[in-house]
């Protein structure tokens, strides 16, 4: 059985066609992504890393538990600082994931296919640690299920109309059905791992996490309904929970967030950056289990489209709120944003300028979208450049509002930054020993867009495939 | 439970051996695929998936609870804020929706559970580990009877390997 690779000679033009030219059957998916799950010496090195960032970040909780919040850097009446910072652009970076997965679903987007498992894993450990964040900001985090509502003895619910109890319900209702989403796409490749498996204690384990899934078209049929319901419902979740996340700031009346351009700024915001941690995720992956031929340069090329797409979003959003900030004629509005871009904060304003605005601009270049390499350079730059953005927003807003005695600055201490490290160590951790269990790219799925083999094909090629005319897609 | 077990290693001779069986009918067929195909649901034809109706009962029963906790709860311990009406409807509207996504999902979830009959203790007669691999698998439940007319059909249409299970 000859394996073929026919690459079109100009492959922009054919970035629509996503299938996997490199894979001939099944069984080499099944072989060649099950390959990802064996430990290496890099996957240790990198799990040390982040195990001793989380360390660090521990630590320094810890400290700032014992000590109070005086430790962090906060300045009233500069009072959120890089912990509210670090759990909007988690909460963001979360986006992504269900984006991909749901949304490119039910526009039936093929370049999905291979990068949805790792943006979907990635987007459940984002929100992971998005939560953690509110939780370490409010100082004593043992009460922190006071947000939360149930029959208590002292007859007190939460403020329903306040956006932090929103918050609550919006991020642990995404939690639960990203976390949802993610284990129902992965039953049917437990199932394979589990008729795989040699071991009978790991075999064990995967069974009961396959629930005795068959792989019987009962059990399809009902399993594509299900995926497809999940992924309509999933879309508004993922629309609306950063709108209210954005809520948070456009329901003040402090300058620069009292807009109603927040909620859509901050939902293509957040997709923009959950795509750049996409791109830092899934190029080393590709690179480190050489799955380049499963994550081709067709997928990248066509989520970096998406990745200037969203990025020429925010940026028209920035200019925007410039417009409108001269154009509504208040003085405090106008001030705030002169100390924006050109005062006080204006070497953070132009990081974010550049890194979100200007050097995503290279996208446009065929070259540079098919160029692995440059792809993970700019989404680190889109990352910092996102933790930016709402530095850009929480801070400056803070430091100047109305009355020119309330001015004043902010500086970060150590056990920010630590914590902000740890932050990493924490999503890091969870990622690495994700891919270590589970596969990182959807088997079944995978699958479905190999062309199946048949009676009068014995060399795979397109053309015997097209005789059959098979139907990709997941039926439902 | 006895039947006819066939494996095949193409597609096409599943859908073919699928369509005859269904035409002769000689017993309840199950087909095992490592992928869903459009082809067997084709060939299969089987009733749509009720599981849609989970999704719209859970996601109804969520949204009045999501507007019900709230509206309850603030004219439980009445407090005014910013002039506001006590039970505010419309920033309850966020209450409403993300309830109405969370019960309706879980609900979906449950139902894909119940129809698609899992989590089994046992994998049962009539699977093989190779159908999640990449092969395909027709399982005939039939009659001891009928049995050797199964097996034939499906050795005619390519099955590479026939067997009774019960």
């Amino acid at each position: 059985m000859a394996t073929i690779a026919y690459e079109p000679k100009r492959p922009n033009i054919a970035s629509a066609n996503v299938q996997l030219p490199a894979v001939r059957d099944y069984e080499q998916v099944d072989d060649e992504i099950s390959a990802t799950l064996r430990p290496t010496k890099a996957w240790f090195a990198a799990l040390l890393v982040a195990m001793a960032c989380l360390a660090i970040g521990i630590s320094a909780w810890m400290y700032q538990i014992q000590q109070g919040l005086g430790v962090a850097g906060y300045n009233p009446p500069v009072m959120w600082g890089v912990y509210i910072i670090t759990f909007v652009f988690w909460v963001g970076i979360g986006h992504a994931g269900t984006l991909i997965s749901a949304i490119l679903y039910l526009f039936r987007a093929g370049f999905r296919t291979t990068i949805y498992r790792a943006a979907e894993a990635m987007t459940v450990f984002a929100v992971m640690t998005a939560g953690l964040f509110p939780i370490i900001h409010i100082g004593r985090p043992w009460k922190f299920f006071w947000l939360i509502p149930y029959p208590n003895w002292r007859l007190l619910w939460p403020q329903f109309k306040s956006p932090l109890v929103w918050d609550v319900f919006a991020i642990s209702t995404y939690l639960t059905i990203s976390t949802t989403f993610l284990f129902v796409g992965l039953i049917p490749d437990i199932a394979v791992l589990r008729d795989r498996e040699k071991n009978p204690t790991r075999r064990a384990i995967l069974s009961f996490l396959s629930f005795g899934w068959r792989n019987s078209e009962r059990e399809w049929r009902h399993f594509a309904r299900a995926y497809l319901f999940l992924a309509a419902v999933s879309t508004p979740l993922v629309l609306s929970v950063h709108s209210v996340v954005s809520f948070d700031f456009a329901m003040a009346l402090t300058p620069g967030w009292h807009t109603t351009i927040f909620p859509p700024y901050f939902v293509a915001g957040a997709i923009f950056s959950g795509i750049g941690m996409v791109f830092t995720i899934i190029i080393p992956i590709r690179k480190f289990f050489r799955l380049q031929h499963y994550v081709t340069l067709n997928h990248l090329d066509a989520a970096a489209k998406l990745a200037l797409f969203t990025s020429m979003v925010v940026g028209c959003a920035y200019l925007v709120e410039f417009f409108i900030a001269w154009y509504g004629g208040v003085p405090a509005e106008k001030d705030y944003f002169w100390n924006r871009v050109f005062g006080q904060w204006w070497w953070a304003a132009w990081i974010m300028l550049t890194c979100n605005m200007i050097l995503p601009l290279s996208l446009f270049s065929q070259k540079l979208r098919r160029n692995p390499t440059w792809l993970w350079m700019l989404s680190i730059t889109i990352n910092i450049g996102m933790w930016f953005e709402r530095f850009v927003i929480v801070v400056p807003s803070l430091s100047h509002e109305f009355e020119p005695w309330q001015w004043t600055t902010y500086s970060p201490t150590w056990v920010d930054y630590s914590i902000l490290l740890g932050s990493f160590g924490w999503f890091f951790m969870w990622f690495l020993l994700f891919i270590r269990q589970l596969p990182v790219i959807a088997i079944s799925e995978s699958k479905e867009i190999v062309p199946p083999r048949v009676r009068h094909s014995h060399a795979h090629t397109p053309a015997d495939a097209e005789d059959f005319e098979p139907q990709t897609g997941r039926a439902h | 439970m006895r039947g006819v077990l066939g494996h095949f290693k193409e597609l096409d001779s599943a859908v073919e051996a699928i369509t005859e069986l269904k035409h002769v009918r000689i017993g309840d067929v199950t087909v095992f695929t490592p992928t869903p195909r459009h082809e067997f649901e084709v060939a299969v034809a089987p009733p749509t998936s009720p599981v849609r109706r989970y999704m719209l009962f859970g996601g109804l029963a969520g949204c009045l609870f999501g507007y019900w906790i709230a509206i309850w709860s603030s004219t439980y311990w009445p407090l005014v804020v910013g002039g506001k009406a006590f039970a505010s409807w419309i920033p309850y509207t966020i209450f409403g929706f993300e309830v109405f996504v969370l019960v309706g999902a879980l609900s979906t979830v449950a139902g894909l559970f119940i129809h698609a009959g899992i989590p089994r203790l046992t994998l049962t007669v009539g699977y093989d580990p190779r159908f999640s691999h990449g092969d395909y698998g027709i399982w005939v439940e039939c009659t001891p009877e009928r049995a050797a007319t199964a097996a034939a059909l499906l050795r005619k249409h390519g099955a590479v390997e026939v067997r009774g299970e019960r």
